[in-house]
């Protein structure tokens, strides 16, 4: 037996090269020359010299970008599991109607977040979509570079819900259906299987979407950049307006901020596998 | 009750879309009109220029370029997960996932300098990394297909005297080409809708579609430009999207 696995395992290792191998140096070197840039280690002209001075210069700043980023992140991922997790309810629970918001919801999912982000500028900017809709009130918020990220976060749980639905119905359409039947015929009325089977079932789903939702919004550009306010700057947009800055220096700076949104988003999806494992052991 | 949760769910999902689509054939909209006073097809006239028909023929062939690398790549990644050992296969699987865990303006930043000191041109770099960045999707899409495939098609195939590639060509090829089709537009989609690689790879050289929308979306009074290109961008996918999933809709009907 071991004689024969031998040679097919060599050849499965053979089949994962060419996948393994472009993305181990593509975020080997990626990871690598953005931290020995950090550090002064690979400048981009002159003899390199270690200092640590992009990291500790301005480092009440990058902290609240970093703060910033957590909770745009984190609100549009509690928004986008609620509102994903409402739209799949309702597919799997009213078959008719439920199929046109499936529909209209999966065509979402092609879109680009740049696009995402013009289309929600449209809607809620100053005399934008809604406040015409509204009769233009007097009391109208900035929700478009707004200081809370109103429209930041409204375009990425617009996105991300769809994509949350998506993953939901994926994983829970098959088993959810038969376990339903037996808590009616049990009992149960239409709210107690949603709360009481559907939303366990998609638990790990859900977990996972979570961790996805949240790394992808933390290092995403285009709607921080369109719909936010100058300041304070998220990751991404501090990242990328320094290292698009004339001045060289930044460009240590701009390692910087992008090695710690790289750290955050490593420390939300340890976290998130913990979660998962201990749900596992659980049940 | 019910039906009000389906309109409201509906609002939310078409309602970015509703002033997109107006301001891509209103003529004339000023505040606080709700709809336009005059509609015009000059948006997407606008959109006829050598400069745009460049960028589309880019942004084409970055998605295509991304989709004919990672696809394949993915399905080896795939197959590979399935035939190896436990612990090998992990580890294949948590680099596959990687870069999903790494946001894609910082692995661009990293990168940038290495594909400058070797010369790598734009295009070739801005697609390099994106088919890194788009082979989770693929590997992911072809792993649950091999999960639920059947291998004792291919064992009858094999017994009824097909060679082995006669096997893969006529049970395999055919059984995986909807899970094919969805990863190559997954690709696609990674490489056509990309705006920050482009931008910080490409520097200004490479312009896409996407890249065209950011600079007009960034702008104020662009709204028609912004709104029709914005539809231009969507509709290919889409139109792609539905020749990929009405023929399965279809059979399953039937």
């Amino acid at each position: 037996m071991t004689r024969r696995r031998a040679p097919t395992t060599r050849r499965a290792a053979l089949l994962a090269l060419p996948a393994v191998v472009p993305i181990v140096l593509v975020v080997g070197v990626s990871l690598t020359a953005a931290a020995l840039q950090s550090f002064g280690l690979m400048p981009f002209i002159g003899p390199p010299q270690f200092s640590a001075d992009a990291w500790t210069r301005d480092a009440d700043e990058l902290v609240r970008s970093t703060v910033t980023s957590t909770y745009v992140a984190m609100v549009s991922t509690l928004l986008s599991l609620v509102v994903g997790f409402v739209l799949a309810a309702y597919v799997l629970a009213i078959p008719r109607m439920g199929r046109i918001v499936e529909a209209l919801s999966a065509a979402t999912i092609p879109i680009p977040h740049v696009i995402g982000a013009g289309a929600i500028g449209l809607l809620l900017s100053d005399s934008g979509f809604l406040e015409r809709l509204l009769g233009m009130p007097e009391a109208f918020p900035a929700l478009v570079s707004g200081p809370w990220f109103v429209a930041v976060i409204a375009e990425y749980a617009w996105k991300e819900s769809a994509f949350v639905a998506l993953v939901v119905l994926g994983s829970i359409s098959r088993s959810v259906g038969d376990l339903c039947d037996a808590a009616a015929t049990l009992g149960a009325s239409a709210g107690q299987r949603i709360v009481r089977v559907a939303l366990p079932l998609s638990a790990p789903s859900l977990a996972v979407s979570a961790a996805i939702v949240f790394v992808y919004t933390l290092g995403s550009y285009e709607a921080a950049w369109l719909l936010g306010p100058t300041s304070p700057e998220p990751l991404p947009v501090r990242a990328v307006r320094l290292f698009t800055s004339i001045d060289l220096a930044a460009r240590q700076q701009a390692m910087a901020t992008a090695l710690v949104s790289v750290a955050v988003s490593a420390a939300v999806i340890i976290i998130a596998i913990l979660v998962l494992r201990r749900h596992r052991s659980l049940s | 009750m019910r039906v009000i949760l389906g309109c409201l769910l509906v609002v939310w999902i078409v309602a970015p879309m509703v002033p997109v689509l107006l301001w891509s054939v209103a003529g004339q909209w000023r505040a606080p009109a709700v709809l336009p006073s005059s509609y015009s097809l000059q948006g997407f006239t606008a959109l006829a220029t050598p400069d745009t028909a460049r960028a589309a023929a880019s942004s084409l062939s970055l998605g295509l370029g991304v989709a004919v690398i990672a696809t394949p790549l993915g399905y080896l990644g795939a197959l590979a997960i399935r035939a190896l050992p436990v612990t090998p296969s992990r580890f294949v699987e948590f680099v596959l996932l990687a870069p999903l865990a790494i946001p894609p303006f910082a692995l661009v930043m990293g990168i940038n300098v290495a594909l400058l000191r070797l010369y790598v041109s734009p295009p070739l770099g801005v697609t390099l990394v994106l088919a890194v960045t788009a082979l989770p999707y693929t590997a992911f899409m072809f792993r649950s297909a091999l999960a639920s495939y059947d291998h004792r098609f291919e064992e009858v195939a094999r017994s009824l005297g097909a060679s082995p590639g006669q096997a893969a060509r006529h049970v395999r090829y055919h059984l995986l080409s909807s899970a094919t089709a969805r990863a190559f537009f997954l690709a696609f989609l990674v490489g056509w809708g990309d705006y920050i690689t482009t931008l910080l790879i490409g520097g200004g050289q490479l312009r896409t579609l996407p890249l065209l929308l950011g600079s007009a979306a960034s702008t104020t009074g662009n709204e028609q430009l912004t709104a029709a290109l914005s539809v231009a961008i969507i509709l290919p996918p889409l139109i792609l999207l539905a020749g990929l999933t009405l023929p399965g809709v279809r059979k399953r009907r039937q």
